[in-house]
Formats: structure tokens, C-alpha cells, sequence
């Protein structure tokens, strides 16, 4: 029997209309789309399978995460999830989705956090008493109990973090999409978080993950496969010890400077770091 | 699946949730209903003059008649802004992304947003007519309130048409409200708000005609202050439901349209 890849990407390109400036930024909207974010992007996520973007700041991480999200359209070429396409059956693409930026988590600061699950839990289909039912149990895996019902506004950064999380996990979505999940978080807490997706989400298997990171530890230690990304282009799309005998490197930093040929550059280390 | 009435309802609780927050605001604004109340009653004290009430239409006060205008404009303005002020407002905070991923359509999220504003406009509204009818005399008790409705509701219907075209304006150019510039600024001179087309020169006269606010506001007077059924107010309600059935459709087409066009340029999140 095959299985359904998780996530499918064949030949994806996405381009956007030039940046412009003063009067000129009016016909920006109907301009043609010339500077190229994605270019012939093909890859598989499979079923229970974490798989980090690995990039430089603009390399096109995240704009390959929204084409997924159905926030983006494609230029050209297919994405699809569970089998659903991103195009045409963007609805049920976005049943199977749960989504996190580590950057914005968009919540309603005066809500409380159960508020706010309980909004997004019922928007994403679950009836309230489900709804209520989850957000208990996840409350307990995330250690929220003491936090729900506050206000948003009241909370510190990591608990917003897992508040943000637990809402992308509530209507327990088959695919995860992370986009710097822990970018604003402090260290101990971005352990923390990296603990919980490897024992709560990936150790099930029920759940594949694809992440957008310049974090090298986040990315040695959730994904199975890594995706490096640069200028819009798959460089490489394999383990991480396949890639390090690939490049005969020895560390995850050397892989990545090497394949998008920066090594040496010693200014390109900063945007990985 | 749940239905899009159970999301609409979704958005409203959300909004009666965050306005819950702001405990002091429902006090702030019952008193600012009652000092406008009286602004409009020693207006309409100074002005009231035999010559004036024979130009009021329903040979009303000129403080019922202001008062109505207002009340009305308040309506017109939710309509054309709550749209606009709902997207911004998910754009500037973040959150219209991650709505955006959830099962919901964008359509249904702009419509459930709005509906929580028309009902607090509402209520404000009562409270206007509340304090005006205890305090200043205003005559509530020959109103018809089946007429009071159905015209509110035409109202809302035909004018939030041009609130969703100017939010298709707002998603594709980021900034602006050009529906509620064009229409508040041509009703504020030729809408009979404030005082009675009769009084404004031959041409401006026609250019009123053709405005639906003042077949509207016509409508809400007569039922407000005489009690005019809705057989007798057919047709404005008429003109009303047949702006609504042009521009509703209009309106949800351009909306899609500037949903894929910035889904397309990458701009649909951007402020």
C-alpha cells in the first residue's frame, strides 16, 4: 500500500511583484510578479516525518510555508497536503493544518488564554465541548493549568508560546507548519519547547512537522530530514548524516556553508547562527 | 463541519469578550449619548422658528428631526467602517494570519466581525432615543417599530455593500476608506441629516434624490415620528433592497478578487 505523502511539492515557484516606493507603490498590486522567492521547489514530507528549512534570512523559508498555509498562491507548479491542493482545495487543506510563528502569534491580548483556544479551537471546526475538553489536556501536557484564565496581555513571551502552540495542536492537525518557532523565546524555554514537539508530537508519529529555523541545535535535534534553502532554490534535501558525508563536513553549520557556497564568508555565519 | 452562522456567532462572543475588558466604556458612552441628546435638543431649542417647522418634514420638531438624522449617520458609519476597522485591525494585531489558516473564509470573518459593531450601534442608539424620550420629550410613543427595523435593516444591507467594497479597496491598496469619504461626505451636505433637502438649491435637490441615505432617512422619520406603516413605506424600503441586491453582489466579487490579488502579490497579511 503507498502512503499518502504528508506534504507534496512539485515544481513550486513563487514570484512577487517588485518593492516600489512613493506613487509608484499605487500600482504595485498590478505589476508583474519578477523577483523570484521560491524557484522549482520540489519535495515530500511524509507521514509522522519532521523536516526543517534550513536558509539564510530570505532565503524563501517562509514564503514556502504560507504557499503550504494556502496563505500564499503558487506562481506555478503544485503543493499539496494529505493530498488536498493548495489551489483548489484550499478548505481542506487548512483542516489538516496547524500553524505557529514563533515571530507573531496573533492572540487576543485581552482574552484570556482559554478564551482564545476556545475562538480558534470552534473556528477550526471542534464543537465547545470538545473544545474544552482539549484545551484541559493540553493545558495539562503544556503546564498552562495556572495560566488560562488570564488575559493574553498579562502572560510572559514563553507562555504565549505555548499558548500559540497549543491552539495550532488543538483540532489535532496532521501536518504542523512552524515558522521560527522559538525565535522569541529565552533559551531554557526553547529547550523546553524542542522537548515537548519531540515527545508530544513526533515520538506518537501521528504528526508531521515542517519548520522554517536558522537555529542549527533546533534543527539537529527535531528534523529527520533537513531542506537547505537559498535564494529561492532546494540546494540539498536529505538526513542530516547523509548531508554531512554528502559535503564531507562536520557540523551542521559547515553543511550549510558549504552547500550555498559561503564558506569562508565569514559574514554568512551570523545568519545561521 | 459547523455552519457559518455558529462562526458568526464565534465572532461576535469574541468582541462582546474583549468590549467585557473595557468595563468603563458602556458608562462612557450611555453619558455620551445623554450629552448629545442634549446637544441636539437646545440646537433644536435655538433654531425651532414657525417658518423652520413648516419646512420639517412630518411637522416635527427640528430636534426630532436632528436627532433622527444623527442617529441614522450613526448606523451609515458602522456600515461603511466596520468592515474596514475589523481587517485593519486583525492585520495591525497579527491574528488575521493564523484566522486565515483555520476552516473559516475570509468572507464569513469580515461579516462575523461586523456583527458584534452593529449591535453595539444598535444599543448605543437606544440609549440615545432612551435619554432623549425621558429627559427632552422625544415623541417615541406613535413610532412603528416593525418599520423602524425593516428600514434599519435595508439600510444596513444596501450600505454595507459599499463597507465591503471599500474594505476590497483596503486589502489591495492597504490604506483609505473611500466609500465612507464618498458616502458620509455627500450625505452630510445633501442627505437631510441636519436639516431638510427643501432648503438646499434646485441642483443639489436632484443630486439628494438620487441618494439612497434620503429615501432611508425619509423612511426612518416617518416611521419614528408618525408611525408609518410598511405598506405605506414600500418604496424607499424598495430602493433600499434594490441598492442592496446591486451592490451586495458587486461588493462580495470585488472582495475575492482582492483577496486572490493579494494572496498572489504576498500582501494579504501586510499593513
Amino acid at each position: 500500500m503507498v502512503t499518502q505523502a504528508a506534504i507534496s511539492l512539485a515544481s513550486l515557484d513563487k514570484s512577487f511583484p517588485p518593492a516600489r516606493s512613493g506613487w509608484r507603490a499605487l500600482l504595485q498590486p498590478f505589476e508583474k510578479a519578477t523577483v523570484a522567492a521560491l524557484a522549482n521547489v520540489s519535495l515530500e514530507v511524509r507521514e509522522g516525518e519532521s523536516v526543517a528549512l534550513l536558509g539564510a534570512n530570505g532565503a524563501g523559508k517562509s514564503t514556502l510555508l504560507r504557499v503550504v498555509a494556502t496563505l500564499l498562491l503558487p506562481s506555478s507548479g503544485h503543493a499539496k497536503v494529505a493530498g488536498f491542493d493548495t489551489l483548489t482545495q484550499s478548505r481542506d487543506v487548512r483542516r489538516q493544518l496547524g500553524y505557529h510563528a514563533g515571530t507573531d502569534h496573533g492572540l487576543y491580548p485581552r482574552l484570556t488564554a482559554r478564551q482564545n483556544l476556545l475562538f480558534f479551537g470552534q473556528l477550526n471546526g471542534l464543537s465547545r465541548s470538545t473544545a474544552q475538553e482539549r484545551i484541559t489536556a493540553l493545558a495539562e501536557q503544556f503546564a498552562l493549568g495556572d495560566f488560562l484564565n488570564r488575559q493574553v496581555r498579562t502572560l510572559s513571551s514563553g507562555t504565549v508560546q505555548r499558548v500559540s502552540l497549543a491552539r495550532a495542536l488543538l483540532h489535532r492537525p496532521r501536518v504542523l507548519l512552524l515558522d521560527e518557532p522559538t525565535r522569541s523565546i529565552d533559551v531554557i524555554a526553547a529547550a523546553e519547547f524542542r522537548h515537548f514537539l519531540k515527545t508530544q508530537i513526533l515520538r506518537p508519529g501521528a504528526t508531521s512537522i515542517l519548520f522554517a529555523s536558522h537555529t542549527l541545535p533546533e534543527v539537529e535535534s527535531l528534523a529527520d530530514r533537513i531542506a537547505v534553502i537559498d535564494q529561492g532554490r532546494l540546494l540539498a534535501y536529505d538526513s542530516f548524516s547523509a548531508l554531512k558525508q554528502r559535503t564531507s563536513a562536520s557540523t551542521l553549520e559547515e553543511v550549510f556553508l558549504q552547500l550555498t557556497g559561503r564558506a569562508g564568508d565569514p559574514s554568512s555565519e551570523v545568519s545561521v547562527a | 463541519m459547523i455552519s457559518i452562522l455558529s462562526q458568526m456567532w464565534l465572532f461576535f462572543w469574541r468582541d462582546l469578550s474583549i468590549a467585557r475588558t473595557y468595563r468603563t466604556v458602556f458608562v462612557v458612552e450611555a453619558v455620551e449619548a445623554l450629552f448629545g441628546a442634549a446637544t441636539f435638543y437646545y440646537i433644536g431649542r435655538f433654531v425651532d422658528s414657525p417658518g423652520l417647522q413648516q419646512a420639517l418634514p412630518q411637522g416635527g420638531t427640528y430636534f426630532a428631526y436632528s436627532l433622527i438624522g444623527f442617529v441614522f449617520l450613526d448606523y451609515l458609519n458602522a456600515a461603511l467602517e466596520t468592515f474596514d476597522h475589523s481587517l485593519q485591525e486583525a492585520r495591525d494585531s497579527g491574528t488575521l494570519e493564523h484566522l486565515l489558516v483555520t476552516q473559516t473564509s475570509l468572507p464569513v470573518f469580515v461579516a462575523g466581525s461586523a456583527l458584534y459593531p452593529f449591535v453595539a450601534t444598535t444599543l448605543r442608539i437606544a440609549v440615545y432615543l432612551l435619554w432623549s424620550a425621558a429627559l427632552f420629550g422625544f415623541p417615541l410613543r406613535s413610532a412603528n417599530w416593525l418599520s423602524v427595523g425593516v428600514i434599519l435593516l435595508a439600510s444596513l444591507l444596501a450600505f454595507s455593500g459599499l463597507g465591503i467594497l471599500s474594505s476590497s479597496y483596503l486589502l489591495v491598496f492597504k490604506r483609505g476608506n473611500p466609500a465612507k469619504w464618498f458616502v458620509l461626505g455627500i450625505t452630510s451636505i445633501v442627505g437631510g441629516t441636519l436639516f431638510p433637502i427643501s432648503t438646499l438649491p434646485d441642483w443639489l435637490q436632484v443630486i439628494a434624490r438620487l441618494n439612497p441615505v434620503t429615501y432611508a432617512l425619509d423612511a426612518t422619520r416617518a416611521a419614528l415620528l408618525s408611525g408609518a406603516s410598511l405598506a405605506t413605506l414600500w418604496r424607499p424600503i424598495a430602493t433600499l433592497l434594490l441598492f442592496a441586491a446591486i451592490l451586495l453582489p458587486l461588493s462580495l466579487s470585488a472582495f475575492a478578487w482582492a483577496v486572490r490579488r493579494t494572496k498572489t502579490t504576498g500582501t494579504l497579511t501586510h499593513s
